[in-house]
Parts: C-alpha cells; structure tokens; sequence
C-alpha cells in the first residue's frame, strides 16, 4: 500500500508561552511534530511492515519544519515533500487542505493519512476538507487500522462507541493517538533519514490562486483563559477530611 | 434578513442537549438582529423530534427521515446536510460540536465552500460573518477568531450556552432524501457500544473520573460505588483508557471529550493539561491525589491530599448519609 501521511511542525503545548499585546509569543525552538501525526505515521509504518508499501510524508511549512520531517523519517518514512511556505502566512485549515489537495491532485496512492486535529489549535478540520476535495471516501478519529486487499478496514472512536468502517481505497482517514504509541527513533533511523529523498516543491508550482490561498477565517488576537480562583486543600487523617469535604460539597458548594 | 441554521443532533434515541443549547443561543442572536432561526433533524425518525425542538424557538424546521440514518454514517449525513443548506441557505450553519458533527465538518466546508470555526466556546454575528472565542493551546489561551463569507459553519463546545424555552409556531419542512447503491462507498460493518445505559458525559450534571491511582478492580469498585451515590458518570484519564481499564469513548481530555459537570471529581489524576484541557470548565472540581504537588490542586476547588483507598471509603460513606 502507498501511504502519504501529512504532516505538521506545531508549538509543544508544555512549552511556556506569553501573551504580548494579543500575540502569542512562543518559544520558537519548542516545536514538535503534531502527535497525531505520529500516530499517524507509526500506523502507516505497522501497515507498510506488514504488507509492503511505502510511506510518504508530506509537509507545508517554513524551512525549519524541514526537521520534523527528518522526525518522520528517521521513525521510518521511506522519503518526503516539504511544500516550502515562509511560515509567516495566517493560513486556516480549509488554505492547507486547499494546498494539500492540489499537491495530491495527480498523485498515485491507496491511502492519505493525517492527523485528527493539530495539537494546538485543535481545528479537526483539514483531514475531512483533502478528501472531499479529492472526491475521496474517508472515515475520521481513527483508533485502529487494518489493510486489506482494495480496502482499509478503520476503526473509529464514535460519540458512544466504536464504529468498523470498511473503505475502499483509495480513500483517507484521520488518526487519533489513541491508536498507538508512536516509535521513538533510534540512532540507527536518525543516521538513515539524513540519506533519505526530501523534495522541496515550491508552493507556487501547485497553481493554485491567489484567491485559493486566503483564508476566510482568522485569529486577531489571543488572550489568558480567565483562571479559576485557587480551592482548598485538605491534609491530614483521611477519615476526618473525606467527610469534611463531602460535607463541604453540600453545605458550601451545593453540588450534591 | 438572514437564516441562521442549528444541526439538531439526536443520539441513543435522544436529542443531544448540546445541540439545543446551540439552538438557545442562535434564537437569541437570531432575535437582536432580526433574523430567523431554523433547525434540521436528520434522523431515521426525525419527525418524532419536532416537538422537542419547537420549544427552542425554531422558525422552520427541516426533517430528514431515512432508515439509513440509524447509525451514523459520513456519507449519507454530508449528502443530506448539503440538501437542506442547498434548500434554506442559511448565512450561518452552527452545530453542537460532537464526534460525529467532528466526523463531517470539514468535509461540508468544503462541499459548500463555506468558512468554517469548529469548537468555538462562544460566537456572535458581524457584518459580513461571524466573530468566536476558541480554546487552543490544549485550552490555555483563548483565540479570537473571525470567519468571512456568504456561508459559514462553526461547532460549539457542550456546556457554552444555557438553555433558553422559547416555544414556536415552527414550520415544519420534510426534505426528500435518497442515496444510490453506489454513493455510499464506506460500509458500516460493526458497532462497539458501551452499554446503553452509561450516562452521557456531556450531559452528566456530576462526573467521577479515574486516573491511573486507580490500580486495579478494589480502586474500580470504589469508583463505581462513589458514581452510583452521586448519580454520577464516570469518566478516566487517558492513562486508563489506554491500559483498557475503561472504554474509550470514557476518557475526558484533549483527545477524548470536552466535558462541563456541576461536579467533577479527579480521583488519582494528575492534573495534565491535555487532561485539563477537557474539564477545566466544570462547575467545582474536587480532587483526590496523593501526591500535594500534583498539577490538579492549581485548578481544584476542594483539594485532599492522600491515598484514594483510605479517603474514598469514608467520603462515599459521608455522601450516602448525605443523600439519605
Ligand atoms: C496530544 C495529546 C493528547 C492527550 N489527550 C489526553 C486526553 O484527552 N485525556 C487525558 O486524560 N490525557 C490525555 N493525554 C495524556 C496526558 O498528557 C497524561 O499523560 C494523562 O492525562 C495522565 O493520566 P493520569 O493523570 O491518570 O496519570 P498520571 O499522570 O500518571 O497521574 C497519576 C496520578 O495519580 C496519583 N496517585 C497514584 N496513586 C495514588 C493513590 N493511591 N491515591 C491517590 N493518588 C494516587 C499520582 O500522584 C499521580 O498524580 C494526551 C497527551 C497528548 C500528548
Ligand atoms: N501544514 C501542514 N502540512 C501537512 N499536513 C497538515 C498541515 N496542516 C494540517 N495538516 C494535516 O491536517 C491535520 C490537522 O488538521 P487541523 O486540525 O485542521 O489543522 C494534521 O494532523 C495534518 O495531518
């Protein structure tokens, strides 16, 4: 199977951050491959272990997400594209799915894989937004995969269960990263991924608009979320402050 | 004039109360400006909704009743979203923010090349489009957001609104639906249902959540008997969702659901903020950790410090005399 799995360099989360005049200031050398995508890679990589294939990463950033495609690679990836951009575009998830699709537009594959959500914004949308684009069927927050002849067997992590979907492929799907747990690369793939292909494509070259490329959505700000006042702490003889408590929660709080 | 659309979302035979809190909020939006409010029921008995949500204040109300709509399914679900936009063509099409509205959104944005703001926490109408609040940054920071365009779609996290009764003389529209053999593409091959009786955590007025303190079936049984006192649903971490303690579709978080309880209680969970991410908005959270540094104690408002085996016995012995 020929996989092609997005990929994103997002901010770690657990990095410390500021707000200065409603800009977010992050420390810029804190930036990691989405965790989703992991899993989305490492699913890719299990499948293509076991039944042949090839995994291709693909990635639209700045030149520094040129490292976390080396990430990607030295998990196992057999090579990459990294659509460069200057990373200082406000691009929404409809602009890359636009730039994702038209990338994949001509391209041979039985399956596209990302990410169920960027871990820092949360959007959920662009996995959804390629295969439509694309005409593709797809399935979403994929917990578990399983290839078969012709076909992806997903399991999905619905509102009240699990739902088994079988698609035909081609097709596309997003990971959740409860479906693994992502590989860490090891010496050996780190020295491997510095010899494996990583071809640059000019975003230009996709021919996409100038209309295509703006985004109908926008962020003109950011602030603290409002925190919640600091509680009580109970210490000491677990009999006396567990009735307390209870006891609190009805008095006081009035939750019971 | 314009229309403002509301997905009614229906689950376990049920109407997702998320989905009427959206519609609450786009009827008082809808009134300010003087613009009417609409809601679709895309069901295989949609009809048997129509009175529950007549009571939100609907103007219209488009039911699509198909068979095929017993269980969730993206296919037919975009195809039969897309019908009714193409038959109102709201300027605003907002949804309860639920994995299987997740499932879809993107994919409809595109069909309907509309803007789109999925999970915001709270949104109102501007000229031209429409302005939202968005947790990001594992829901530390809240991003001003604004979308443009002649079509938009946005998802609201649970628990963001108020329900507002606001009975109508609504319309009622039935909308044709049908799908070929060969439209549906994907096949639904199994479901893996919890039991049907688990208290939705959207909706749980109290939540117990387990984390992984809860080491083995001794831990699990106090949880169970705390949740059954207080009524609660239970809820875990991803530490034990993933060792398969508890199902999936249980754990609260980043990954897992967003949730906003009258009560929450964190039993042996650290405090991570993916974790936080999904309960932070809980009315009062108690937590139970042995550990006095752990992370939960910033965001809790009753914190004890200490082992769960010995504190759970006498807390759920406190509760039941409370109650009774
Ligand atoms: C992209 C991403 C998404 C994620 N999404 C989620 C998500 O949706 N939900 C989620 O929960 N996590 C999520 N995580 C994982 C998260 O980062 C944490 O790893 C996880 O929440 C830890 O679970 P925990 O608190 O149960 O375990 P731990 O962090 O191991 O904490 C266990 C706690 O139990 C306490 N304890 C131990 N024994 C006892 C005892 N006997 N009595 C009392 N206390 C005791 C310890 O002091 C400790 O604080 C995500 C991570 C990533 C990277
Ligand atoms: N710049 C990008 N390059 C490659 N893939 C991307 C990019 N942005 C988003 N994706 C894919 O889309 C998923 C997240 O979508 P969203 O949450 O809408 O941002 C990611 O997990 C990736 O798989």
């Amino acid at each position: 199977m020929k996989f092609y799995v997005g990929i994103k360099m997002v901010p770690d989360v657990n990095a410390p951050l500021q707000i200065k005049d409603g800009q977010l200031i992050q420390d810029a050398d804190r930036m990691i491959l989405n965790a989703y995508d992991a899993s989305a890679v490492e699913e890719a990589l299990v499948l293509k272990e076991k039944h042949g294939g090839e995994v291709e990463v693909v990635s639209i950033g700045s030149p520094k997400a040129s490292e976390t495609i080396r990430k990607a690679l030295a998990m196992g990836a057999d090579k990459a594209t990294h659509i460069q951009t200057t990373g200082n575009e406000a691009y929404d998830s409809a602009t890359y799915a636009r730039i994702l699709a038209a990338f994949f537009k001509d391209k041979e594959y039985d399956v596209l894989s990302f990410g169920k959500q960027s871990q820092d914004t949360d959007a959920g949308l662009t996995g959804g937004m390629v295969a439509e684009m694309l005409g593709l069927p797809f399935a979403t927050n994929a917990v578990g995969l399983q290839a078969e002849d012709g076909k992806l067997l997903v399991k999905r992590q619905g509102d009240s269960g699990q739902e088994m979907i079988e698609l035909p492929t081609p097709c596309a799907v997003t990971c959740s990263n409860d479906m693994n747990e992502p590989r860490i690369p090891n010496l050996k793939g780190i020295m491997a991924s510095k010899r494996k292909p990583m071809e640059q494509v000019e975003l230009s070259s996709l021919g996409l608009s100038e209309d295509e490329l703006t985004p109908k959505t926008s962020v003109t700000g950011y602030e603290e979320k409002p925190g919640r006042e600091p509680g009580k702490k109970f210490e000491g003889e677990p009999d006396e402050i567990a009735r307390e408590v209870a006891q609190l929660l009805d008095t006081e709080a009035n939750v019971i | 004039m314009s229309t403002i659309l509301t997905y009614i979302a229906i689950s376990d035979g049920k109407i997702k109360r998320s989905s009427l809190e959206v519609l609450s909020h786009c009827k008082e939006l809808a009134d300010k400006d003087g613009h009417s409010v609409e809601a679709v029921i895309i069901d295989k008995d949609a009809s048997s909704f129509v009175d529950g949500v007549k009571k939100y204040g609907a103007s219209k109300i488009y039911v699509v009743e198909d068979p095929i709509f017993k269980n969730h399914m993206n296919t037919p679900l975009l195809k039969a979203l897309a019908n009714v936009m193409g038959a109102t063509s709201p300027s605003v099409f907002a949804f309860a923010s639920t994995e299987s509205t997740k499932d879809v959104l993107g994919a409809l944005a595109a069909n309907q090349q509309a803007a789109v703001l999925s999970d915001v926490s709270s949104f109102e109408l501007t000229d031209g489009g429409i302005k939202a609040k968005r947790p990001v940054m594992a829901a530390k920071i809240l991003a001003d957001a604004e979308a443009k365009g002649e079509k938009i779609l946005v998802s609201v996290r649970s628990g963001s609104y108020d329900l507002v009764e606001n009975e109508a003389n609504s319309e009622v529209v039935s909308v044709d639906f049908s799908l070929n053999d060969g439209e549906l593409r994907t096949t639904l091959k199994e479901i893996i249902s919890v039991s049907g009786d688990t208290i939705d955590l959207n909706e749980a007025a109290s939540i117990v959540a387990a984390g992984r303190g809860v080491k083995d079936e001794e831990g699990q049984k106090l949880i169970t008997e705390l949740a059954d006192v207080l009524k609660a649903g239970i809820g875990a971490s991803r530490a034990l969702t993933e060792s398969g303690m508890y199902d999936p579709s249980l754990q609260i978080g980043q990954t897992g659901k967003v949730v906003s309880p009258q009560l929450y209680i964190a039993i042996g969970i650290s405090g991570a903020i993916q974790h936080v991410a999904g309960m932070a908005n809980s009315k009062v959270i108690v937590a139970i950790n042995k550990d006095p540094d752990a992370p939960i104690f910033e965001i809790a408002d009753y914190g004890i410090v200490g082992d769960l085996y010995k504190v759970l016995p006498p807390f759920i012995d406190e509760l039941k005399k409370i109650k009774a």
